[in-house]
């Protein structure tokens, strides 16, 4: 038979996989109001909170943590959209017959998630910058850190996800998690107001480099203060931290098994 | 055989059932031992919060996580019963059963508090010793609980009615419980709200029951007006949503 090698037809390989995924991101929050801010509320009740009860200096300081700290949130959305997919609406199953691989669909996710935070970051950026004056030098180590954090924390809420065997899982072990890392990594307190012990452990997380690092290039630190291990060494850190960490979530995920 | 002779009728109490579905939802609960231990975390922030930059609020925020543990147990609630509604679809089951609707209602909220009570006694038992609480004090705190225990129970319940699916149900969810329990002064002082807003502030069975409790532990000066405003819309709140969340489950379990 002839051409009985050639496929009947050509499947396409390559799609617009960010923009896809950013419409979904897009239509979730569009479709559903209170979504829109219900994601983003939480750092920003506990910014309010700060912002009664703590010394009026600080306010900058804790701005920069709540987005930090909304980025490591992407990753619990991450989790609980991957998970909710999976296992409630056996979506996965679709993506993974489909050409798209693994890294790409934790990308897609990624972006998805990231479209909600959006309005977040823009509200806190414009905050930040009402309060103190920003070096451009400042705004680039924090959209740089900020990515980062993003990649590595979607990374790891998509490999947890793919441990879960029920949505009753998906609320406690995201809360856990990253709640317990943003509180472990001081975002929102002053590293230097910590007991010694606490900030031995800060320093094993990427989160502590991201806030050190923003904090020091806005101009934060009191004077006689000093955090972390020097502005390049610190960012040398975070960014091998993510690398790392993104490339062990990355093997830890389970995709197209069972 | 006559197949046409009424079929026999269960006799029932309003409560009839109440006592098995406590024992079920207790049990299913239980297993839950990850949620049950991360119902504390958001407390746990605060405190941290008020411990490392502002200690001298400290035993506000305690009186707070207890009152605000309690408050959660209306998103666990809500969480329940649309699990059972939507996803396992077995309320159905349970409404055909002789249990009734005030007491599957019922039944669950108690069974969610027994299974949630641990966190909130390691709290109350840490301000009554922090803070510390009288014993009058403490008794008047735990009928400010219960009163919050039966509003957001009932709350919870009636919101979980209103979703199709499980996903729209969280944002929702999300806004009311943190609204009316992290915003108003539950964790901080009443005295650090707009002053405008304060009286606000105690009708919220959230921010006025910890209103009260700290005004009995000596630590918030109230004026006797708003002792009375704060007492009694708490009870107001608590009575109201109960008759409502009673109604509204003997009313959404008939057929449609």
């Amino acid at each position: 038979m002839a051409g009985a090698a050639a496929p009947a037809f050509e499947l396409p390989r390559r799609g617009h996989v960010f923009p896809a995924f950013a419409l979904i991101g897009w239509r979730w929050i569009s479709r559903n109001p209170a979504a829109t801010i219900a994601p983003i509320l939480l750092p920003f009740i506990f910014l309010y909170f700060l912002k009664l009860i703590s010394p009026p200096g600080l306010f900058p300081l804790e701005i920069i943590g709540a987005m930090l700290f909304t980025t490591q949130n992407i990753g619990n959305w991450v989790l609980g959209d991957s998970a909710y997919w999976r296992l409630e609406s056996s979506l996965q199953d679709l993506f993974i017959v489909s050409p798209l691989g693994k890294v790409g669909y934790l990308f897609g996710i990624a972006v998805s998630n990231m479209i909600a935070a959006l309005p977040a970051y823009v509200v806190l950026s414009l905050l930040l910058a009402s309060v103190v004056h920003v070096p451009w030098v400042a705004w680039i180590e924090l959209v740089g850190s900020i990515g980062l954090l993003w990649i590595l924390f979607s990374a790891i809420g998509i490999a947890i996800s793919s441990r879960l065997r029920s949505q009753r899982e998906i609320w406690p072990v995201g809360n856990l998690l990253f709640t317990s890392l943003g509180m472990l990594s001081p975002l929102y307190l002053p590293i230097w107001l910590l007991p010694h012990v606490w900030q031995s452990i800060a320093y094993f997380l990427p989160g502590t480099y991201a806030a050190v690092i923003v904090q020091s290039s806005v101009g934060l630190l009191p004077a006689g203060v000093s955090v972390g291990f020097g502005s390049a060494l610190d960012a040398g850190l975070l960014a091998v931290a993510a690398v790392l960490g993104t490339a062990l979530a990355v093997s830890l995920y389970r995709w197209g098994e069972r | 055989m006559n197949l046409d002779a009424p079929l026999p009728t269960v006799r029932r109490s309003r409560w009839t059932g109440l006592g098995a579905f406590i024992g079920t939802e207790l049990r299913v609960q239980l297993h839950e031992v990850l949620s049950i231990a991360t119902s504390i975390i958001v407390q746990a922030v605060f405190l941290v919060f008020v411990g490392v930059l502002a200690r001298q609020y400290l035993s506000y925020t305690l009186v707070g996580a207890v009152v605000f543990s309690t408050f959660q147990i209306g998103q666990r609630v809500q969480n329940e019963s649309a699990w059972i509604r939507i996803d396992h679809k077995l309320h159905e089951l349970y409404h055909a059963s002789p249990m009734t609707p005030e007491a599957y209602f019922l039944g669950m909220s108690i069974g969610i508090l027994l299974a949630y009570c641990l966190p909130i006694l390691v709290l109350f038992t840490a301000s009554a010793y922090l803070v510390p609480l009288s014993v009058p004090a403490c008794l008047l705190l735990v009928a400010i609980l219960g009163a919050e225990f039966v509003f957001t129970a009932s709350v919870g319940y009636m919101i979980s009615t209103w979703f199709k699916n499980m996903r729209s149900i969280w944002p929702y969810s999300t806004l009311f419980f943190n609204f009316f329990g992290v915003l108003p002064p539950v964790f901080y002082p009443l005295f650090l709200f707009p002053k405008a807003l304060q009286p606000l502030a105690l009708l919220l069975p959230t921010s006025g029951g910890a209103a009260l409790a700290e005004n009995a532990a000596g630590i918030l000066p109230l004026p006797i007006g708003w002792i009375v405003l704060a007492s009694v819309s708490l009870v107001v709140a608590a009575s109201l949503a109960f008759v409502g969340a009673v109604y509204w489950a003997r009313r959404i379990s008939r057929e449609r």
